[in-house]
C-alpha cells in the first residue's frame, strides 16, 4: 500500500517537473523569439540610422564643395570685371580652405599663384571629368603644405571669350571641422577616399583606427581582410557607377558593416566600417535586459520552488515527528497501562497481604479479648491473654507505621530532620535493640567500627537508625538460629574534608535470597516467600523504605546474596562533619593525659590508638593481662601513671577480672578501670567485679563513649552518696496533668493509665477548653499539659501558642507534651515549633511517656 | 491578522511604486550640462607621425608600445591624441620627411615624429619649440641631448634611442663557414663568398638606410676618439672636409654596387623593409639593414624562421652601430601648445618610457630606464653598452648628416660617381659656411 502511495507521489512529482520544464521551454522559446525580433528590428533601424548619418556627412561635404564652387564662380565674376585680374590673385593671402589661387591666361602654358610663384596647370589631373557645380575637380594630391588637396578650375570669360582660367586649391583637412568628432562612440572608422586615385586623403578626427596606417583602398582591404575577389569586384563596379555600398563582413574578428558612401556623384567616397554590436547597442541592451528580467524571474521562481519544497519537507518532517510522537505516546500509554496493571496487581497482592497481615494480629486481639472476658476471674490467664493482646497490638502498630511511612516517602513528603549525633550513641541504641533479638535466636551478633575519623556527624539520626534497624532486624529475621550477623561501620577515604564518607555493612550467613527476588527487593509490597520464611511476617515495605531513605540522603544501597549462604547489604553515605568537632580541653579538664588499653586482639588496640590520636592523649597498649600489670607498675614507678585503664574481659591467660583486681591493687582508687567488651553487661554484672571495675564500654570503641563514661565515673566519684534511685524517678506518683483530648475513649484510657501510675488528670474536650482551664488554674497547679493535636474548636498547636502567649509566670515554662496520632517527624517538628516541649505518638508507650514527663518535671524542679 | 498583512503589503507596494516613479522622474539638471561635457571630452592634440602599413596577421609592437603611452596621457590629461599620417606609395611621390617638413612649416599639426634631418632642418628654421623645460627632459641621456639640441634649444625627444645595425642570417653565414664581418674588407669577402655560392644579392637594401655604411666608416674615429669636439669644430669652420670623412664609405658602397652585392636599381625605388624584407625572411638575402625595433616587431623581422643576429656596420674600428636619433618635436606655433607639452611630458616620463621600453625591448632615452634585450640584439647592445657607436645625426654639425647623406647615396644608386657624390658634400659644406 505504502509502495503504491510512494509510486503515486513520485509520479506526481515527475509530472510536475515535466510541466515546469515545458512551461520554461515555451517561455524560453518565446523570449528567444522576441529577442530575435527585437534584434532584427533594431538592426534594421540601426542600418537606417547609419545610412542617415552617412547621408548627413555626405550632405555636409557636398554642401561644402558646392559652396566652394559657388564662391569660386563669384571670384571668377569679379576677375571678369577687372582689367588686371592677376593683381587681384596676387593680392589674395590664402585661407584655411582656399589655400592657393592661380590664374593662367588663355593660351599660356604657365600662370601665377597668389604667392607670386609660377603655376603649371599640367601638374593637375582633371582627366576623370568629375565636376562640382559645373566646375571640374582635379584628382587629389599632396600640396605644398603636406596636405591632401584638390583644385577646382573655372574659366574667366570676358565678352563671351575666355581670357584666363582660375585654379583654386582646397585641402581636405578643411572638411574636418565640419564633420562630427565621434562616430558611433569612436567604434566606427571613417576615411575619405579619392575615388580616382583610390588614396585615403583624410581620416577625420576621432573616426579612424589610430593604429592603422591605411594608405589607399587596397591597403584598407588588406588591413581589414576584405580579400574576396567577387566582393572587391562588386565594390569596384559600384564605385565606378558612383553608387553607395554597404555590406556585412568580419573585421578583426567582429561582425561589421562596411560602407562606402559616394560624395559628389562618386568623386569622393566615405569609407569605413562599424562593428554590428556597436550599432545594435540599444538592441543588445534591450535583449540583455530581457534576459536579466527572465533570469531574475527564473531565479525568483526557483527560490519560490525551493521554499515550497523546503516548507513541504518541513511539513512532512513535522508529520513524521508527530507520527513518531504519537507512537511514543501510544507506547508510553501502553507501558503506563502495563505499569498500572502491575501496580493494580501489586496493590491487589498488597491488599491481600495486608488483609492477611492485619487480620492475623487482629484475630489474636479479638480472640484473646473474648477469652479475656470469659476467663476474667483467672488472673494467670488474664495476664497471659493481655500479654498476647499487647504483642499482637505492637505488631499491628508496626504494620500500620510502615504502611504510612512508605506512602509518605513515595508521595515525596518526607523531609530529613538534620541534627548532630554521635556514631557511638547510634550504634549503642541499635545494638540495644538488635542484640536481644539476636540473642533470643542464639545468633552471634558482632559489631565493628573501623577507620572513622569523626564520630560526631550531622544527619538525620532517626532515619539512619531506621535504616540500620531495618537491615539488622531483617538479618535477624532471615538468619537461622545460631547463625552469625556482622554489623560493620567502616570509614572510607574522604572525598571532601567537610564530609565523613562511611560504609555500613550488614552481613549474615542466613537463608539468602534468589536472584529473581534480588531484582525486586527494593520495590514496595514485595516479600520473600519460601517454605522457610513463610512464618516470618512483615509488610514487605521495609526495604523499599530503606532504599528511599538512603537515596534521600544522597547515598547508595546495594545487596549481594546467595541462597543458603547469606546476604550482604552495603550502604554508603556521606555525612557532614560539624564545624567544632573536637573539644580538646575535655581531656585536660578531666586530668587525662595517658591511658592504657589491655586487649589480646591487636586490631582493637590499634583501633583505639588510632581513634585517640587526635585527642592528644598518650595511648599505650598491652596484649595480655600480665603485660598490662607490668606497664601499670612501670608507669607508677616513673611517676607517669595512667589516668584511665581499659580492659578486655575475656583474654587468654589472665582474664580481665583478675587483671582488674591486680591493677586496682596498685593504682589509686580514683583511676577509672573500665571494661571494653562485646559481651552483655548483664553477664558481667553477675561476676563479682563491681569493687574493681568502674564501668563498662561496649565494643566497638568510641572516643565519645569513653568521654561520657569518664564524666559519669568522675561524677560517681564526686558524689557517690547522692546517687538517685532510678526506679523512684520513673514514678509519676502525685503528678497532676491537664489533658486536652476530644476522643472520650482515648481520654479514658489515658486517665486509667495515669491512675495506674499514681497520677491524676483533668480532661478537657478541645484546645479552647484547655486554654481556659489553664488560665483559671493556680500557678503550678498542673505538672504538665498533655495536648492532643487534632481537636474541634481549637487544635493543639493553636492552644499551645495561646498558652505560651499568656501573661502568667508559668505560661512559658509549663511542660506541654503532644500526645497525638500524627506520628511523623514533621509532626514532631510542628509540635516543637508551636511551643510544645515533647511529642509522644499514640498509642502511648507508658515507659517512654514516663521518661519524657520526668525529663521535664525534673527540669522544672 | 490577514487583513493587517494585506495592508502592510499594499503600503510596501505603494512605497516601492512611489520610489520607482521618483527615480524615473529624476531627469533633472543636477548632473550638469551634458552638452558642455561633450565639448570638454573631445579636447585633442594633433600628431603627425609615420604609420607602417597595417598587417592583419602581425602585431606592430612599436605602435602598441607607443599607443600604451598615449593611452596613459589621454587618461591622465583627458586629452585625445589624434593622428595624421602619410606614406608614399612609390619613390616618385613625396617622402614622409618632405611632407613632414611641409606640414611643420605650415603649422598643420601640434607635434611631429621627426627623423634626424628634419629635426635639424626645422630646428634651424625655428619651427620647433624648446622642450628643455619639460620634466621628462631632465632624465635624458647625454647622447640624446647632444643629437637633438639646435641653437641651444632641445627641439626633439625620442621614446627610444634608435640604433641601426646589420641584420644577418646566422644560419647562412654558418652554412658557408663565414665569420660575422668586422671590417669593410671582411664584409666584402663575405659578400664575395655568398655571391659565388649563388646568392644573387647578398645585401638587401632600400632607398633609406644605405647611408649607415657610409656614416659608420666616416665617423668611427670621430665619435670613438678623444677629439670629437675639435673635429666637429674643424668641419664647421671648413678646416676639415666632410668629403674626406665620407670617401671610404662611398667607395665601399660603389664597390658593393659594382660587384653586384647590392641591387642599386631596386634599392633606389624600394621603401624601407618593403623592398628587401621579403627576400631576407625568405633566406634569399643573408644581410639587410634596419633599426633596433625591427628585431622586435612582427611586422618587420620579429619572427624569422632562422637564427638572426644584429651586428654593427663594418668599420676600421670593428662593428659599428649607427644611432640616428629621431624624436617628437612640437610645432612652435602649435594650436594646442599647453596640452601638447603636457602629453609629451607624460609619454616621455620615466613611467611611460619604462612601459614603452619593456614592450618594445629597445634602448630608452632615459638614464633611469634599463631593459634586457632579446638574444638577437645582444651583439649590437654590447657595442652600445661599450659606448662604441656613431651618431647618424648631430645638430652641432652645420651640415645635416642623416638626410643629406641619404640623398647623396641615392644619387650613387642612381649612377653618380663617388667623386660627384663627394663634390655634393663639398657644396653643402660651402653653403653652410656662407650662413
Amino acid at each position: 500500500m505504502k509502495i503504491k502511495q510512494k509510486k503515486q507521489k513520485t509520479g506526481k512529482g515527475m509530472s510536475l517537473i515535466v510541466s515546469i520544464v515545458l512551461i520554461f521551454c515555451i517561455l524560453g522559446a518565446f523570449v528567444f523569439y522576441v529577442a530575435g525580433r527585437i534584434s532584427k528590428e533594431m538592426s534594421a533601424a540601426a542600418i537606417d540610422n547609419l545610412s542617415e548619418s552617412l547621408d548627413l556627412i555626405r550632405g555636409t561635404m557636398e554642401a561644402i564643395l558646392e559652396k566652394e564652387a559657388e564662391y569660386q564662380k563669384l571670384i571668377t565674376k569679379e576677375l571678369e570685371l577687372m582689367d588686371a585680374p592677376e593683381k587681384l590673385v596676387q593680392f589674395y593671402d590664402g585661407s584655411e580652405t582656399m589655400v592657393k589661387l592661380s590664374l593662367v591666361p588663355e593660351g599660356a602654358s604657365q600662370g601665377i599663384t597668389n604667392k607670386g610663384e609660377a603655376f603649371d596647370p599640367e601638374e593637375l589631373d582633371f582627366s576623370a571629368g568629375r565636376m562640382v557645380e559645373d566646375l571640374p575637380i582635379s584628382e587629389s594630391y599632396i600640396n605644398y603644405m603636406g596636405a591632401w588637396a584638390y583644385t577646382l578650375k573655372s574659366p574667366v570669360v570676358l565678352k563671351n571669350q575666355q581670357t584666363a582660367t582660375l585654379y583654386i586649391e582646397y585641402i581636405y583637412e578643411s572638411f574636418d571641422k565640419a564633420l562630427p568628432n565621434r562616430f558611433y562612440n569612436s567604434s566606427a572608422s571613417l576615411y575619405i577616399l579619392d575615388a580616382e586615385s583610390e588614396r585615403l586623403v583624410l581620416k577625420p578626427k576621432g573616426m579612424g583606427e589610430r593604429e592603422a596606417g591605411h594608405v589607399n583602398l587596397e591597403d584598407f582591404y588588406r588591413a581589414n581582410q576584405i580579400l574576396e575577389a567577387d566582393v572587391k569586384e562588386e565594390i569596384t563596379k559600384n564605385v565606378k557607377a558612383g553608387k553607395n555600398v554597404m555590406f556585412y563582413h568580419d573585421i578583426q574578428g567582429k561582425r561589421s558593416l562596411v560602407y562606402m558612401w559616394a560624395v559628389n556623384d562618386g568623386s569622393i567616397y566615405l569609407i569605413g566600417y562599424v562593428p554590428v554590436e556597436s550599432i545594435q547597442r540599444e538592441g543588445s541592451a534591450v535583449n540583455q535586459n530581457i534576459f536579466i528580467v527572465v533570469l531574475v524571474m527564473l531565479i525568483a521562481f526557483c527560490i519560490c520552488c525551493a521554499l515550497y519544497f523546503f516548507t513541504q519537507r518541513q511539513r512532512i518532517r513535522a508529520a513524521i515527528e508527530r507520527e513518531k510522537e504519537r507512537e511514543l505516546h501510544n507506547r508510553q500509554l501502553a507501558e503506563a497501562l502495563q505499569a498500572a496493571q502491575v501496580a493494580s496487581k501489586s496493590k491487589t497482592m498488597f491488599l491481600s497481604n495486608m488483609s492477611h497481615d492485619i487480620r492475623t494480629p487482629m484475630n489474636a486481639i479479638v480472640g484473646f479479648a473474648v477469652l479475656l472476658a470469659k476467663d476474667a476471674d483467672y488472673p494467670e490467664k488474664v495476664r497471659e491473654y493481655t500479654r498476647k493482646i499487647t504483642a499482637s497490638s505492637q505488631h499491628l502498630l508496626s504494620l500500620i507505621n510502615d504502611v504510612l511511612d512508605v506512602s509518605k516517602i513515595e508521595s515525596g513528603k518526607v523531609a530529613l530532620t538534620i541534627g548532630e549525633f554521635t556514631l557511638s550513641n547510634m550504634v549503642s541504641s541499635v545494638d540495644a535493640i538488635i542484640r536481644p533479638a539476636a540473642k533470643a535466636k542464639r545468633q552471634n551478633f558482632e559489631v565493628t567500627v573501623t577507620g572513622i575519623k569523626n564520630e560526631r556527624l550531622v544527619g538525620d539520626e532517626t532515619r539512619i537508625n531506621q535504616i540500620l534497624i531495618n537491615l539488622l532486624s531483617n538479618a535477624v529475621k532471615y538468619t537461622q538460629e545460631e547463625g552469625n550477623i556482622w554489623f560493620r561501620i567502616i570509614g572510607l577515604e574522604q572525598r571532601s574534608s567537610q564530609y565523613e564518607h562511611i560504609r555500613i555493612e550488614v552481613e549474615d550467613d542466613g537463608y539468602g535470597m534468589t536472584p529473581e527476588y534480588l531484582e525486586t527487593i527494593f520495590d514496595a509490597f514485595t516479600r520473600a516467600e519460601n517454605s522457610t520464611t513463610n512464618k516470618v511476617q512483615g509488610t514487605g515495605l521495609g526495604m523499599a523504605i530503606t532504599k528511599n531513605i538512603v537515596e534521600l540522603m544522597g547515598g547508595t544501597i546495594t545487596v549481594v546474596s546467595e541462597i543458603d549462604k547469606g546476604s550482604l547489604f552495603t550502604v554508603e553515605l556521606e555525612l557532614r562533619i560539624p564545624e567544632e568537632q573536637v573539644d580538646r580541653n575535655f581531656w585536660k579538664e578531666q586530668g587525662v593525659s595517658r591511658i592504657l588499653v589491655v586487649d589480646d586482639e591487636e586490631d582493637i588496640c590499634r583501633n583505639v590508638q588510632s581513634l585517640m590520636e587526635d585527642t592528644g592523649v598518650r595511648t599505650d597498649t598491652a596484649l595480655s593481662g600480665e603485660e598490662g600489670i607490668r606497664q601499670v607498675c612501670r608507669a607508677g614507678d616513673q611517676d607517669e601513671p595512667y589516668h584511665v585503664i581499659l580492659l578486655d574481659w575475656k583474654m587468654p591467660g589472665m582474664d580481665g577480672i583478675e587483671t582488674a583486681r591486680r591493677i586496682r591493687a596498685v593504682v589509686e582508687t580514683h583511676v577509672p578501670i573500665l571494661f571494653l567488651t562485646a559481651y552483655d553487661w548483664e553477664e558481667l554484672e553477675k561476676e563479682d567485679v563491681q569493687a574493681e571495675i568502674d564501668g563498662f564500654l561496649a565494643k566497638p570503641f568510641f572516643v565519645s563513649a569513653l568521654k561520657e563514661k569518664i564524666l559519669e565515673v568522675h561524677a560517681v566519684f564526686d558524689d557517690r552518696d547522692q546517687a538517685v534511685d532510678n526506679l523512684e524517678t520513673d514514678s509519676l506518683e502525685g503528678c497532676h496533668f491537664l489533658v486536652a483530648e476530644d476522643n472520650e475513649i482515648n481520654a479514658e484510657i489515658l486517665m486509667q493509665l495515669l491512675e495506674m501510675e499514681g497520677a491524676d488528670c483533668e480532661v478537657t474536650g478541645d484546645g479552647q477548653a484547655a486554654l481556659e482551664r489553664f488560665q483559671n488554674a493556680a500557678v503550678g497547679e498542673f505538672d504538665a499539659i498533655l495536648m492532643d493535636v487534632q481537636m474541634p474548636v481549637m487544635n493543639g498547636y493553636e492552644a499551645t501558642r495561646a498558652i505560651r502567649g499568656l501573661k502568667r509566670e508559668d505560661a512559658a515554662n509549663v511542660p506541654i507534651i503532644a500526645m497525638t496520632a500524627n506520628a511523623f517527624a514533621e509532626d514532631v517538628k510542628d509540635a516543637v515549633d508551636a511551643g510544645m516541649n515533647a511529642h509522644i505518638a499514640k498509642p502511648v508507650d507508658m515507659g517512654l511517656f514516663k521518661k519524657t514527663v520526668h525529663q521535664y518535671i525534673k527540669r522544672k524542679e | 491578522m490577514k487583513r493587517g498583512v494585506c495592508r502592510l503589503g499594499a503600503v510596501l507596494m505603494a512605497g516601492f511604486m512611489a520610489a520607482a516613479a521618483g527615480a524615473c522622474g529624476q531627469e533633472k539638471f543636477l548632473e550638469g550640462n551634458l552638452a558642455e561635457e561633450q565639448e570638454n571630452r573631445i579636447r585633442s592634440v594633433l600628431l603627425f607621425a609615420p604609420m607602417e602599413k597595417s598587417d592583419p596577421d602581425n602585431e606592430n609592437v612599436s605602435r602598441t608600445a607607443f599607443d600604451l603611452t598615449v593611452g596613459m596621457a589621454e587618461e591622465q590629461l583627458g586629452v585625445t591624441v589624434e593622428y595624421r599620417t602619410y606614406t608614399a606609395e612609390n619613390y616618385q611621390e613625396k617622402t614622409y620627411d618632405e611632407v613632414a617638413l611641409d606640414r611643420a612649416r605650415n603649422n598643420m599639426d601640434d607635434f611631429y615624429l621627426l627623423n634626424p634631418d628634419t629635426i635639424q632642418a626645422l630646428g634651424e628654421e625655428g619651427k620647433l619649440a624648446d622642450l628643455s623645460g619639460l620634466d621628462c627632459a631632465k632624465n635624458l641621456r647625454d647622447v640624446v641631448k647632444t643629437a637633438n639640441t639646435v641653437d641651444g634649444k632641445l627641439v626633439a625627444i625620442p621614446q627610444e634611442v634608435v640604433v641601426n645595425g646589420l641584420f644577418v642570417n646566422q644560419d647562412m653565414f654558418d652554412k658557408y663557414h663565414l665569420e660575422l664581418p668586422n671590417t669593410p674588407e671582411e664584409f666584402l669577402e663575405c659578400c664575395r663568398v655568398f655571391k659565388e655560392n649563388g646568392i644573387e644579392t647578398p645585401v638587401g637594401a632600400n632607398r633609406w638606410w644605405l647611408e649607415n655604411f657610409v656614416l659608420a666608416q666616416a665617423y668611427a674615429d670621430l665619435y670613438n676618439g678623444d677629439t670629437t669636439e675639435e673635429e666637429i669644430a674643424a668641419l664647421n669652420s671648413g678646416e676639415a672636409k666632410y668629403s674626406d670623412y665620407m670617401r671610404p664609405g662611398f667607395e665601399f658602397l660603389k664597390e658593393m654596387i659594382d660587384k653586384g652585392y647590392v641591387d642599386a636599381e631596386k634599392a633606389y625605388v624600394s621603401e624601407a623593409i618593403e623592398g628587401e624584407g621579403p627576400d631576407f625572411l625568405a633566406q634569399k638575402t643573408p644581410i639587410v639593414m634596419a633599426y633596433w625595433g625591427a628585431a622586435n616587431a612582427d611586422t618587420a623581422y620579429g619572427k624569422p624562421d632562422f637564427q638572426m643576429k644584429v651586428i654593427g656596420f663594418p668599420s676600421k674600428r670593428g662593428q659599428m652601430p649607427v644611432v640616428p636619433l629621431t624624436g617628437y618635436g612640437v610645432s612652435a606655433k602649435a594650436e594646442h601648445m599647453e596640452d601638447t607639452m603636457n602629453v609629451l611630458d607624460v609619454i616621455l616620463s620615466d613611467e611611460a618610457l619604462k612601459v614603452y621600453t619593456e614592450t618594445n625591448k629597445v634602448i630608452s632615452p632615459s638614464k633611469n630606464v634599463q631593459v634586457d634585450c632579446i638574444d638577437a640584439l645582444k651583439p649590437l647592445n654590447d657595442r652600445v653598452n661599450e659606448n662604441v657607436y656613431v651618431l647618424g645625426s648631430n645638430a652641432s654639425m652645420k651640415v645635416e648628416q642623416w638626410g643629406n647623406t641619404c640623398n647623396i647615396v641615392r644619387e650613387l644608386l642612381n649612377g653618380a660617381t663617388v667623386e660627384e657624390c663627394l663634390a655634393e658634400f663639398d657644396r653643402l659644406q660651402e653653403e653652410s659656411l656662407k650662413e
